[in-house]
């Protein structure tokens, strides 16, 4: 199948989006997206086309269990039976899992490290945002969690018209903005206190001038979790 | 500068946050984005794929793979709802092996569980958001509403079919009783003229 015939492209998207394209056909084009941007563009295109037909679908709710399940499958067995210990804030947002594939950790407790000891954080590349940018860091943290120098580690190819954004994230709560970041030089970034409510840092791609709403919008492409 | 969030509804801003807070690991996030979409996108799927037991399954799953995919999110490629019913209706999808073809009168009609009729072509917004959001999503719904309604008759009920039910080409020629070739016909100009029809409604090239 000739995949770079533009027309043909084109009506594959589409009839995978509608749902005709089907069996080995379907799974073949399935597997060609990551390395086909035009054709992700062609299938996110169909996909905003023909979504709205969707809004007349009849809502249904699931029953309990199907939630239960989703937490049980991803955070073990004492996740979805209330318990004592899921009441306590200390252990919300503490994640037990850890695929290979993991991105976020959560940290409870903040802490400020003693004083003149600086932090370093590894950056990992996120596998899940791949596509978008394979981007590694290193972040120092002065002692006194004052000045942050973060380092890419990687050569990175950013897209024009996108920016890199740096975010503390908290164990709990919305993730707060600490700026945009160079892909390819250093940053150094001035802060009241970088590591106090701070569980991990991590980088979003983002439009130029960075999110338009205040929270990630777009890829989280890199996340480091500070150690206790 | 104008960016696609521009012209977003609350919902889409608040669902996008909330998939942001998801790829960052956030359990209450994931909760809160169940929540406001777990029936929508049961629905979906359960008109693809109405075995229940196949259907809870698949929702699960469905959820588990937002909480992995969620960091790759881009809300500069789709808006959220996109994103999460796409998901919804490929795993919904490819969850369908052979699969009996009822003999029924074709219709582009529909009884829910009420026992109401309503016309699958015609654009309901969801009863949820303000009325922006309803606007936003009627907008959106009306326009390619419009473009299915300037379809042939049969065109529309190959895209209902295959949209709504997943049914493949075969098995709409089953439905329909008509050649396969006829119908893999008719889906081509279906696609084609819809793409026409929202490129002039976009104000876009074709």
């Amino acid at each position: 199948m000739d995949y770079s015939r533009p027309e043909r492209a084109e009506r594959l998207a589409a009839e995978y989006v509608l749902g005709t394209l089907r069996g080995p056909a379907r799974r073949r084009f399935e597997t060609l997206l990551p390395a086909h941007p035009a054709l992700r563009q062609a299938v996110a295109q169909w996909q905003q086309a023909l979504v709205p037909l969707a809004t007349s679908v009849v809502p249904v709710a699931p029953p309990l269990q199907v939630w239960q399940g989703v937490q049980t499958r991803l955070f073990g067995a004492a996740a979805a039976a209330p318990s004592l210990w899921q009441r306590l804030a200390l252990w919300r947002g503490l994640s037990g899992f850890a695929t290979a594939a993991a991105v976020a950790m959560f940290l409870v407790a903040s802490q400020t490290p003693a004083p003149q000891a600086p932090v370093v954080v590894v950056l990992a590349a996120n596998p899940q945002a791949a596509l978008a940018l394979n981007a590694s860091f290193v972040a120092s943290i002065s002692g006194d969690g004052r000045a942050l120098v973060l380092k890419p580690l990687n050569d990175l190819s950013l897209e024009a018209g996108r920016a890199l954004e740096l975010w503390a994230v908290p164990a709990q709560g919305a993730p707060r903005s600490l700026g945009l970041v160079q892909g390819a030089a250093a940053t150094t970034l001035v802060r009241a206190q970088l590591l106090r409510d701070t569980a991990a840092f991590a980088v979003s791609v983002e439009p130029q001038g960075g999110s338009p709403t205040g929270a990630p919008t777009g890829p989280i492409v890199s996340v480091g979790k500070l150690q206790i | 500068m104008k960016t696609p969030t521009d012209t977003w509804s609350d919902r889409s801003e608040s669902l996008a946050l909330a998939l942001a807070r998801v790829g960052l690991g956030e359990r209450a996030a994931l909760e809160t984005l169940y929540k406001a979409t777990s029936a929508h996108l049961f629905g979906v799927i359960l008109r693809i794929n109405p075995d229940r037991g196949q259907a809870e399954d698949l929702l699960q799953d469905i959820f588990v793979n937002i909480w992995r995919a969620a960091s790759g999110y881009d809300a500069a490629r789709a808006q959220p709802m996109t994103w999460l019913t796409s998901i919804a209706r490929n795993r919904a999808i490819d969850s369908l092996r052979r699969r009996k073809t009822e003999v029924a009168t074709v219709s582009t009609h529909a009884v829910d569980d009420d026992g109401d009729e309503h016309d699958l072509l015609a654009a309901q917004p969801a009863a949820d958001g303000g009325p922006l959001d309803l606007l936003l999503q009627a907008a959106a719904a009306r326009q390619v509403t419009h473009c299915v309604g300037e379809l042939s008759s049969e065109q529309q009920q190959c895209v209902a079919l295959a949209y709504y039910q997943g049914y493949s080409h075969t098995e709409v020629a089953q439905h329909l009783t008509q050649p396969l070739g006829t119908v893999k016909s008719w889906v081509r100009r279906a696609l084609l003229a819809l793409k026409d029809c929202l490129q002039r409604a976009d104000g876009t090239p074709a």
